[in-house]
C-alpha cells in the first residue's frame, strides 16, 4: 500500500502541471502513469498554443472567438477566466525553458489559427507539444515527488462519498497496488482510441474517464468529438492546422479551393468542423480524389518556409505516405482528434465526488463546447492543470485521511484473475478493432439516426461478448495483453456514452452533425449533457450553460 | 588513371607498411601517384575538435594544393578521407567559406571546392571495378575468411560523407570476393575500433577494439582487414592490450585493405610490409600459399 | 489505393525472464506492402497470432519515442521504418530489443541506465537571482539564438543513440549520446547561467570518451546529430576550460604538434598526452611497438610549404600567439 496526500493519474502536460502545483502547494505528490512522462500523448500536439499577445489582439478577442468556436455551448465564465490566464501561462512556460520560435524581433512568434481573429497561436516549429512538455518535464525535475510509470489505472477508489486514492496495476511487477490519496487528479488524456480512424496515439483509451465514470462520476458533453480536417490517408497520423495557418490550401479532384463555397470569408481557416464537413461533403458529391481524399497543397510556399516551419509534417509525409510536400500535394482526410466532452469539472477541476479531479482533455470544463478552437487544448492543459493541483492540494490539506478497504485491490485482481483463467474467450485486440469499425462508419462527421442506433447496438453487443474477455498471456512481467483488456473495457464503456449522448442531442451543433436535425436548436439544446453511469448505460441528465457577455449568434466564417 | 596521393602521418611514419603496400598495388594497376611533399596532416578529428576552422582552413590548403596541379586526391586513411571530405563539405557554406578564403589569399592560394577525395577503396571498387580488379587477381585468397573493419571516418556522418550506406555498407567486402576469399558478415565491421580515446581511457578504447575482434572471431574471420591505419594501431598494435581487456587471446591478423590486394596480385609479405605488424599475419597467408604466384 | 503485398518473414526475439530460460526468435509471415511500418506489422502480429508480444509503443508517428528496437541489427523506430527496403536488404526482418539497457520482457528494456545518464547532466534550464528573468514577458531570444539549438529540441528520448553507442557499451562513466546533445541545448540556451560550469564540469564527467564514430547521428530518428554537438561542446569546453583532462590536452596537443612539423610528431604527441607516470606505464608497449615499427620514434621532417600551414595557425589559432 501506498500513500500520498495527492495523486496525479496521467503525466502529460495537465497531469505534470497538476503535480507541479500540487507540490508548490506543499503537498506529497506522486505521478501515476502508463507511459514515460515524456512519452505522453501532448508531446504529439503540433500547431501552437493561444494567447492573445500581439498589439492588435485582445483578450476579449480570444474568448469572444472560444465562444463562437464552441458554437454557444462552452462556459463563458470559464472560457473568459481561460483566455486572462493564456499570455501568464505561455510566459511561464517560456521561463521554464520551453524552446518557442521566435519572431526578428525576439519576442515569441505567432501564427494564425483556425476560427482566430488575429494570429495568436504560439508555436515551436510544428512540434509545439513537444516542446511544451520537455520545458515542464525539465521543470518538474527539479521537484521531489514519487512516479510511478508504467503503472495502469483500473478503478478510482470512492467510500463514504468521497475519493480515498486508486488501485492500479503495476506492469513490471504484475501486481494490484492501492495508492491512497486524500485528492486524486485524472489527467489520463482522451479516448480518441474509441476510433479507428484517429490522429490519437494508440494509448489514448480514456482510462481514467472510464474509471471516473465507473466511480460515480458525470461524463458531460460525450457526444461532441472533433474531427480533424487534415489527418494523413491511411496512418491518419496528424497534419497541423498549421500547414493551413502558414498558407496551406485545400483542393478537391476539380482542383477547386473549395473551402470558397463554405466559408468565403477564411476559406481554409475555418473553425475544424466546417471544414471537416466540407471535405466530407466534396467527398460525398463526388469531387473527392478516389480513395477517397482531397488535396493538402503547401508546394506554393516553397521549400524553405515549408522546411523550416512544418519540419516535422515534411518528415511524416516523407516516412509514412511517400510524398514530398515540397513538390506534391498531401492526400488527407478527416480523422478523429480530440474529445470536447470528458470528465465533468468546475473552473477548479472538482468534479461531483469530492476530492476526485481532473484535468486536461480527460476534463470537460468546459471552455470547448461543442467545438475546439486550434491552439486552445494545449492552454487548456496548463491552465486547469494548475487549477486542479492548486484545488487538489487544498482538498488534501483539509481532508481526513483515506480510508481503504484490502477489498478495493482484491476485486480487480479478482476481475483480472478471471480473464486469465479463462481458457476460452475473446480477445481484446478483436473487441477492440470490431468496436472502432462501428464508431468509424456509424458515429462520424455527419449523424444519422439509424446509423446510431445501430452503432449503439453494436457496442451494447461488444459488452456482452467483453464479460468473457481472455487474456491469452499468462505471465506476470509486463503483460501487455492485461493492458489491452483493461483498456478495450473502458473504451467500451465511453463509446456507449458518447453513442448514447448522440441520439439523445436532436440538433446540430459544433462537431454534432445530425442529418435530420441540420439546424442548432437554442431553445431545447443549449446545455451540457450529463452521464452517469446506470445498471443498464448511461442515464442522462442535462445542465444549464453559463454566460456572461456573449449572445448566441449564427456562427459564419 | 593519376592521382594526387594523400598518404597521411601514419603511412609515413609508424604504419609505412601501409604506404609500401598501396604503392605496390598502384604501380601493379596502373593507377600514377603523384607525390605531394607540401600536404600537411588532415587534424585526424582531434583538431576539429580543438579548433574547428582551423581544421577547415589546413584542409582547404590540402585541397588546394590538388587543385592547382588539376588532379583529384587519394586517400589511403579512412580518417583522413572523412577530414578531408568534412571540409569540402564545410566549405560549401558561404560563411566558413569567406572566413578560409580570407585565411588562404595572403598566402597565395585559393580553393573552388573542385577537388574530389577518394579513398583507395573507392577508387578500387567504383573506379577501377571489381570485375577488372578480378581479372587481375593471381594468387585468389580461397578459403580465407575476412572480415572487413571500414573505419568510421569513411562511412559517417553518411549525410557529409556523402558515402554508401553508413550501418550496412558493401564495398570493402565486395572487393574482398573479387579477391577470392570469403567476407565474414558481423556487426562489428562498421562499429568503432576505438582509437579516439586511445590515448584518453585506454582499457576503454582497448575494450572497444577487442569486442570488435571478438564479434569478427565469433563470425569465423580468420583474419581483418582495414582501410584505415589508425584503426589498425587499434586493432593490431594494441591487440595484446584488447585480449587483456576481453580476457582471453584473439590471435587475429590485421591486413591494411591494399596489403590485401596486394596478395591476391601476387605481391609478396616482405614488398607488403607484413613483417612488420604486431600481430603475426603466417597463419592467415599460410592459408592461400597453397596457390603457387606465377612467377 | 490498394498496394501489392508482399510476403514477408519476420524473426522476432523473445525473452520472458520470468518464464524462459533462455531467448528465442519466434518466426511469422505477414503479408505486407512495402510501405508497411514495421510497428504496425508488429501489432499485426499480437492481433492476429500473438497477444503475448511484448513491446512499448504508442504515438506510431515518430514523436513519443517509445518504440526504438534493433531491425535488423540497426537502432530504429518501428513506427518509422518500412518493411520493404529491410526486407529487399536482408531477406527478412529481424527485431530484436536494444542495446545497452537490459532486456525487462521480448522487445522491452529496462531504461532506468538511460534516465540516469540524462539526469546526471543536470537537464533543467539554470537561473541566477542576480540575474532575473523579465517580470510579466518573455526572455528575448533572437531567431539567429534559436538555431543555435540546432535539432537538439527535436530529442524524442526513444534511446536508439544510446544503443547504438560503443562508449555507452564500453564505458558506464560515459553519458551517452542523448544526454550530451541534451546537455549542448542548456549550454547554448542564452536563458541558461550556469552554460560555462556545465562546460568546466563535463570535461571529467565523461565529454572526452565520446568516440565521435557518428553511430548515434546515423541511429537518431529526428536527425538530431549528437555527435556533430559532441563535437561543438569540446570545442567549447576547451574554450571554457582549457585542457583539464586527458582528452583536450590530446586534442590540443595534437594540433600544436602538427604546428611544428605540419605533419605529426608521433612520439611527441605519446609524450604531450601522458604524464610521467602514465608514460612510464606505457614504456612496455611502447618497446613492443618501436621493435617492428622504428620510425615511431624518428623526428619527422617539416613538410614542404610549413610556413603556409603556421600562418594559418597565426590567423585561426588563438594559442598560436603563446608560441
Amino acid at each position: 500500500m501506498h500513500r500520498h496526500d495527492v495523486v496525479v493519474v496521467g503525466a502529460g502536460l495537465a497531469g505534470q502541471r497538476a503535480a507541479l502545483a500540487a507540490i508548490e502547494a506543499k503537498s506529497d505528490v506522486a505521478i501515476v502513469s502508463k507511459l514515460h512522462p515524456l512519452r505522453s500523448h501532448s508531446g504529439a500536439a503540433q500547431g501552437g498554443i493561444n494567447a492573445a499577445i500581439g498589439k492588435e489582439d485582445s483578450v476579449d478577442t480570444h474568448i469572444y472567438d472560444t465562444v463562437k468556436g464552441s458554437d454557444y455551448l462552452g462556459d463563458q465564465d470559464a472560457i473568459e477566466f481561460f483566455c486572462r490566464e493564456a499570455g501568464p501561462t505561455v510566459i511561464e512556460m517560456e521561463h521554464f525553458g520551453t524552446i518557442f520560435s521566435r519572431a526578428p524581433d525576439g519576442s515569441l512568434a505567432r501564427r494564425p489559427f483556425g476560427g482566430a481573429a488575429f494570429p495568436r497561436t504560439i508555436y515551436a516549429a510544428d512540434r509545439t507539444g513537444l516542446a511544451l512538455l520537455q520545458g515542464l518535464y525539465e521543470r518538474l525535475g527539479t521537484e521531489s515527488f514519487t512516479m510511478y510509470d508504467e503503472w495502469d489505472l483500473t478503478s478510482v477508489v470512492v467510500h463514504e462519498g468521497r475519493c480515498q486514492g486508486i488501485v492500479a496495476f503495476d506492469r513490471r511487477r504484475g501486481s494490484f497496488e492501492e495508492i491512497a490519496a486524500k485528492s486524486v487528479v485524472l489527467a489520463t488524456g482522451p479516448c480518441g482510441r474509441v476510433y479507428g480512424r484517429t490522429t490519437n496515439s494508440h494509448t489514448s483509451t480514456g482510462d481514467g474517464i472510464a474509471a471516473a465514470y465507473r466511480a460515480g462520476a458525470a461524463l458531460k458533453d460525450m457526444e461532441f468529438v472533433q474531427f480533424h480536417p487534415t489527418a494523413l490517408l491511411e496512418s491518419s497520423i496528424l497534419i497541423t492546422e498549421g500547414a493551413r495557418g502558414e498558407g496551406g490550401i485545400l483542393k478537391n479532384v476539380n482542383g477547386e479551393r473549395f473551402m470558397a463555397r463554405y466559408a468565403p470569408h477564411v476559406l481554409d481557416l475555418a473553425s475544424r468542423d466546417v471544414v471537416s464537413r466540407a471535405i466530407i461533403t466534396e467527398v460525398r458529391e463526388g469531387r473527392g480524389f478516389p480513395g477517397p481524399y482531397v488535396h493538402l497543397e503547401l508546394m506554393h510556399l516553397g521549400k524553405e518556409k515549408i522546411e523550416s516551419r512544418l519540419q516535422e509534417i515534411c518528415d511524416f509525409c516523407r516516412t509514412f505516405a511517400g510524398i514530398d510536400p515540397v513538390t506534391q500535394p498531401i492526400p488527407v482526410m478527416p480523422a478523429q482528434h480530440y474529445m470536447m466532452g470528458g470528465i465533468g469539472t468546475n473552473i477548479r477541476g472538482e468534479t461531483n465526488i469530492p476530492g476526485l479531479l481532473a484535468a486536461g482533455e480527460a476534463a470537460c470544463v468546459s471552455i470547448h463546447g461543442a467545438n475546439r478552437l486550434g491552439g486552445n487544448s494545449l492552454l487548456e492543459t496548463l491552465v486547469f492543470g494548475k487549477q486542479a493541483g492548486i484545488a487538489a492540494a487544498e482538498h488534501a490539506a483539509r481532508a481526513p485521511a483515506p480510508s481503504v478497504d484490502p477489498a478495493d485491490v482484491a476485486k480487480d485482481a479478482a476481475t483480472v484473475d478471471a480473464m486469465m483463467r479463462r481458457s476460452d474467450g475473446e480477445e481484446p485486440q478483436h473487441l477492440r478493432i470490431a468496436m472502432q469499425a462501428a464508431m468509424d462508419s456509424k458515429v462520424g462527421v455527419f449523424r444519422l439516426p439509424e446509423e446510431l442506433t445501430a452503432a449503439l447496438a453494436d457496442v451494447r453487443a461488444l459488452q456482452t461478448r467483453y464479460e468473457r474477455v481472455r487474456v491469452v498471456d499468462s505471465s506476470k512481467s509486463y503483460n501487455l495483453n492485461l493492458t489491452d483488456a483493461l483498456e478495450t473495457g473502458h473504451m467500451l464503456d465511453l463509446a456507449e456514452a458518447i453513442v448514447v449522448g448522440a441520439i439523445a442531442r436532436t440538433e446540430s451543433r459544433g462537431a454534432h452533425s445530425r442529418v435530420d436535425f441540420p439546424k442548432r436548436d437554442d431553445a431545447n439544446w443549449m446545455r451540457h449533457t450529463l452521464a452517469t453511469r446506470g445498471p443498464s448505460g448511461p442515464v442522462l441528465s442535462y445542465a444549464p450553460v453559463t454566460y456572461t457577455r456573449w449572445e448566441p449568434k449564427e456562427r459564419v466564417y | 588513371m593519376k592521382l594526387a596521393y594523400y598518404p597521411g602521418c601514419v603511412a609515413q611514419e609508424s604504419g609505412k607498411e601501409l604506404d609500401m603496400a598501396t604503392r605496390w598495388v598502384c604501380r601493379h594497376l596502373g593507377i600514377e601517384l603523384v607525390d605531394f611533399p607540401n600536404f600537411s596532416c588532415c587534424g585526424s578529428g582531434f583538431i576539429d575538435e580543438a579548433n574547428s576552422i582551423l581544421n577547415v582552413a589546413l584542409n582547404a590548403r590540402n585541397l588546394a594544393i590538388a587543385e592547382r596541379a588539376g588532379l583529384d586526391l587519394l586517400t589511403v586513411c579512412s580518417t583522413c578521407q572523412g577530414m578531408l571530405t568534412l571540409a569540402n563539405r564545410r566549405l560549401e557554406e558561404p560563411a566558413t567559406k569567406a572566413r578560409v578564403d580570407g585565411v588562404l589569399a595572403p598566402l597565395r592560394l585559393s580553393y573552388s571546392g573542385k577537388t574530389k577525395v577518394t579513398h583507395l577503396l573507392g577508387v578500387l571498387v567504383d573506379t577501377i571495378g571489381v570485375d577488372a580488379l578480378r581479372s587481375r587477381v593471381v594468387r585468389p585468397l580461397q578459403g580465407l575468411k575476412v572480415g572487413a573493419f571500414y573505419g568510421c571516418h569513411l562511412l559517417r556522418p553518411q549525410s557529409e560523407m556523402n558515402s554508401e550506406s553508413a550501418e550496412e555498407p558493401h564495398s570493402f567486402e565486395d572487393l574482398i570476393s573479387a579477391l577470392g576469399a570469403t567476407p565474414v558478415l558481423y556487426r562489428g565491421r562498421v562499429m568503432c575500433c576505438g582509437f579516439p580515446i586511445l590515448f584518453v581511457k585506454e582499457p576503454t578504447a582497448n575494450r572497444i577494439a577487442g569486442r570488435q575482434i571478438d564479434d569478427a572471431k565469433a563470425h569465423g574471420a580468420d583474419a581483418m582487414a582495414t582501410p584505415c591505419p589508425l584503426c589498425h594501431i587499434s586493432l593490431d598494435s594494441f591487440q595484446n592490450k584488447a585480449e587483456h581487456e576481453v580476457g582471453h587471446s584473439l590471435d587475429m591478423p590485421v591486413f591494411h585493405l591494399p596489403q590485401l590486394v596486394g596478395l591476391a596480385l601476387g605481391a609478396s609479405a616482405e614488398e607488403l610490409g607484413l613483417p612488420r605488424h604486431l600481430v603475426a599475419t603466417d597463419a592467415a597467408l599460410a592459408k592461400v600459399a597453397r596457390v603457387a604466384v606465377p612467377t | 489505393m490498394a498496394a501489392s503485398t508482399t510476403s514477408t518473414p519476420f524473426e522476432v526475439y523473445r525473452f520472458d525472464p520470468s518464464k524462459d530460460s533462455a531467448p528465442r526468435y519466434d518466426r511469422f509471415t505477414l503479408d505486407l506492402p512495402a510501405h508497411t511500418p514495421v510497428l504496425t506489422a508488429l501489432l499485426k502480429i499480437r492481433t492476429e497470432n500473438d497477444p503475448s508480444l511484448t513491446l512499448r509503443y504508442s504515438c506510431r508517428s515518430a514523436i513519443c519515442g517509445s518504440c526504438a528496437m534493433l531491425i535488423n541489427s540497426k537502432s530504429r523506430l518501428a513506427c518509422q521504418t518500412p518493411v520493404g527496403p529491410e526486407l529487399a536488404r536482408h531477406g527478412k526482418i529481424v527485431i530484436e530489443p536494444m542495446r545497452n539497457q537490459p532486456v525487462v520482457r521480448d522487445l522491452v528494456v529496462d531504461q532506468k541506465p538511460f534516465w540516469d545518464r540524462y539526469r546526471k547532466i543536470e537537464p533543467f534550464l539554470k537561473t541566477d537571482a542576480r540575474d532575473p528573468m523579465p517580470v510579466g514577458r518573455e526572455n528575448p531570444m533572437t531567431p539567429e539564438q534559436v538555431d543555435r539549438f540546432h535539432e537538439t529540441p527535436r530529442c524524442i528520448a526513444c534511446a536508439a543513440c544510446y544503443s547504438a553507442c560503443p562508449a555507452v557499451e564500453a564505458d558506464p562513466e560515459f553519458p551517452g549520446p542523448m544526454a550530451l546533445a541534451k546537455l549542448y541545448r542548456f549550454v547554448v540556451d542564452p536563458r541558461d547561467k550556469d552554460s560555462k560550469n556545465r562546460l568546466v564540469r563535463i570535461q571529467p564527467e565523461g565529454l572526452w570518451l565520446c568516440l565521435r564514430c557518428h553511430l548515434c547521428t546515423e541511429a537518431c530518428p529526428k536527425d538530431v546529430r549528437p555527435s556533430e554537438r559532441i563535437r561543438d561542446l569540446k570545442e567549447m569546453a576547451i574554450a571554457a576550460a582549457g585542457v583539464s583532462e586527458p582528452g583536450s590536452r590530446h586534442a590540443v596537443g595534437f594540433k600544436d604538434n602538427i604546428a611544428e612539423a605540419g605533419i605529426l610528431n608521433e612520439f611527441k604527441l605519446v609524450r604531450q598526452t601522458y604524464g610521467p607516470m602514465d608514460l612510464l606505464r606505457q614504456l612496455p608497449q611502447g618497446i613492443k611497438v618501436a621493435r617492428k615499427k622504428p620510425e615511431i620514434l624518428k623526428k619527422p621532417d617539416p613538410i614542404e610549404g610549413l610556413d603556409e600551414v603556421r600562418a594559418i595557425y597565426k590567423a585561426l589559432d588563438p594559442d598560436a600567439e603563446d608560441r
